[in-house]
């Protein structure tokens, strides 16, 4: 599916991952996190080969990232707050005590309202889920996100209020962010850098101004879509 | 380990020094070294972060947490040698934590709570069960006046896997049952010199009772859970309502063929069930009962009459349309969520299993009263 894709992600960077639809974007994006194995190729979080870690390892790595699934993935048994609890019920030591206020911590950090943490995810609109499983995500203090298509599925007033969150995030977090999006306007408004993915190889790669004038027909099209 | 906080008195105030890694899994150390501090209430302090190695929000709130707590106001709290992004870090927290934290647990009944729940459930589950029945009755006049509505290939498919696909596994358990029948009356048999009377036992048990019964709890495990899983994801996809709105009705198109295949079905299982069942006991008795098969097969044509036979047989349509429809109704009542499906299923095998009993039970009282 990809042939010769490579680039590296610099700390505290905004980065997306663009593409059309089909052209590997989510398989990339679980190759990397560790959930698909690719059949080719080298893939480093924080200096580690993901896929020759040992299981161990790769927990020891996933807690260093967040991953934002594209519908949330939120446990639908499960309330916001103890979906939000989860990763630190299961990773850590910490008593109940110290879990509950933290919890609230990441459900105000993602601008949840409070009554929205005894909500089951079924009760809650797409956009709140979202927000909801950004908070899971966040738990542990990640030093890198990765969010799967993280504004499909929300109106545009949604789509920005949730852009703008993930840049006070990234900036007041001092987060990694590596979003894989279609979304030019979030492209736009919050991504520093962009690589674009087409036809199995990166097609280009610098920052979002520069990919805006870049010869490529399908970039030129992408663009003129947010232009129109 | 370092000591993460300390504290000093410069210029006539407090200055907090934080050192170390101020990271989540040191946060239990941080609080109880906070706590260890005891801080004077209401008065100001200095933070100086100079020292930190890191700081994450587990850590920072924890710290903004405890001084709020001792009554500082933010602006209380001056902030002096943190890094730029420490120092987002920190006021993004702080802006945040103004809101009330988060309470929230999946709520638990009390015993009494519970027991009206469950009941009010009961109540509107029996109500629009019946209210379904009517449904699917109005739909079959519909299909008896337009009989073009019918889906015979989906009929046929939905037979194929509830029925046939599981005759290996009903001719099995019943072949089995027939064994330890056999050797269960055989013994007590074998004491009188009795032994050709295990025929008798075993015949009318397995055709009577046994088969019909074991048919049924079969189907409902197999093909009940089947339905309501594949009718309540297609209810989650929303393909439910792509059926109705392209104009197809989906009782029509999902229930009928569902009802009308199980129906069919089940009759046949459960002579697949009585050949097997007697089978098992006719072996068990040539073997350790030294019935011969010919003479044990003989008795049985002597004393199992058709009315037996047929009242077995003829019970399995009726449990046949209990369990369709309960599985097609907690099918369509699932809601848009995946933990539902599981619920819907459980609870459609729960269903259809009490009433397969029930429904058995009562026949047995009607039938013993009509001297059948």
């Amino acid at each position: 599916m990809h042939d010769g894709v490579s680039f590296a992600l610099r700390r505290g960077e905004v980065a997306a991952l663009i593409g059309g639809s089909g052209s590997g974007k989510s398989v990339l994006l679980k190759e990397i996190v560790g959930l698909q194995r690719p059949s080719a190729g080298r893939i480093e979080l924080f200096g580690a080969d993901v896929w020759r870690s040992s299981p161990r390892e790769l927990n020891a790595l996933r807690r260093r990232f967040g991953v934002l699934f594209q519908d949330g993935a939120l446990f639908s048994s499960l309330t916001v707050a103890e979906n939000v609890a989860v990763p630190f019920r299961e990773n850590t030591d910490l008593p109940m005590n110290v879990i509950s206020p933290m919890v609230g911590l990441k459900v105000a950090l993602v601008g949840l309202p409070a009554d929205a943490a005894a909500k089951l995810p079924a009760q809650l609109s797409g956009g709140m889920r979202k927000r909801a499983a950004l908070a899971r995500a966040l738990a542990l203090e990640p030093e890198i996100l990765f969010l799967d298509e993280p504004t499909t599925g929300l109106d545009p007033v949604g789509a920005r209020e949730f852009d703008r969150l993930v840049r006070v995030l990234a900036d007041g977090l001092g987060l990694t962010v590596f979003v894989v999006t279609h979304d030019v306007d979030l492209l736009l408004s919050i991504a520093d850098r962009a690589i674009a993915l087409g036809g199995g190889k990166v097609i280009a790669d610098g920052p979002v101004a520069v990919l805006r004038e870049a010869p490529d027909p399908w970039l030129r099209d992408y663009f003129a879509a947010a232009r129109a | 380990m370092a000591a993460f906080i300390e504290r000093a008195a410069e210029n006539g105030g407090e200055v907090l020094y934080l050192a170390g890694a101020w990271r989540l899994q040191n946060v239990p150390a941080i609080a109880e070294a906070l706590r260890a501090l005891s801080l004077p209430a209401g008065a100001g302090f200095v933070v100086d972060g100079a020292r930190l190695e890191s700081l994450d929000t587990a850590a920072a709130f924890t710290l903004l947490r405890h001084l709020a707590g001792l009554g500082c106001r933010p602006s209380m709290v001056s902030a002096r040698g943190f890094g730029v992004p420490q120092e987002r870090l920190l006021s993004l927290v702080r802006e945040r934590m103004a809101a009330p934290p988060a309470r929230g647990r999946s709520t638990h009944l009390g015993l009494v709570q519970g027991v009206g729940a469950a009941a009010l459930h009961l109540a509107t589950l029996l109500r629009s069960h019946i209210a379904f029945v009517g449904t699917v009755a109005v739909e079959i006049l519909a299909l008896a006046r337009r009989p073009r509505l019918f889906r015979p290939r989906e009929t046929a498919s939905q037979f194929e896997a509830a029925c046939l696909d599981a005759i290996p596994i009903v001719a099995l358990v019943n072949f089995l049952i027939g064994v330890v029948l056999a050797y269960v009356l055989g013994m007590q048999a074998q004491r009188y010199g009795a032994n050709l009377f295990v025929a008798d036992g075993i015949a009318l048990a397995v055709c009577r009772e046994l088969s019909p019964i074991l048919g049924s709890v079969l189907v409902a495990g197999r093909s009940g859970a089947a339905f309501t899983a594949q009718i309540g994801t297609m209810k989650v996809e929303e393909e439910i309502d792509a059926i109705s709105t392209l104009g197809l009705s989906p009782v029509q198109v999902l229930v009928i063929p569902r009802l009308a295949a199980l129906v069919l079905g089940l009759p046949l299982l459960v002579f697949v069930g009585d050949i097997a069942g007697i089978a098992g006991g006719m072996l068990v008795s040539a073997w350790q009962l030294d019935v011969a098969p010919e003479v044990f097969l003989d008795r049985v044509h002597g004393v199992l009459e058709m009315r037996h036979f047929v009242i077995g047989l003829g019970k399995a349509p009726v449990f046949a349309v209990f369990i369709a429809l309960i599985a097609c109704r907690m099918g369509m009542a699932v809601a848009r969520d995946a933990r539902s499906v599981g619920q819907n299923t459980t609870s459609t095998v729960v269903q259809c299993i009490v009433w397969v009993i029930v429904l058995d039970a009562a026949f047995a009282v009607l039938f013993q009263h009509m001297g059948l």
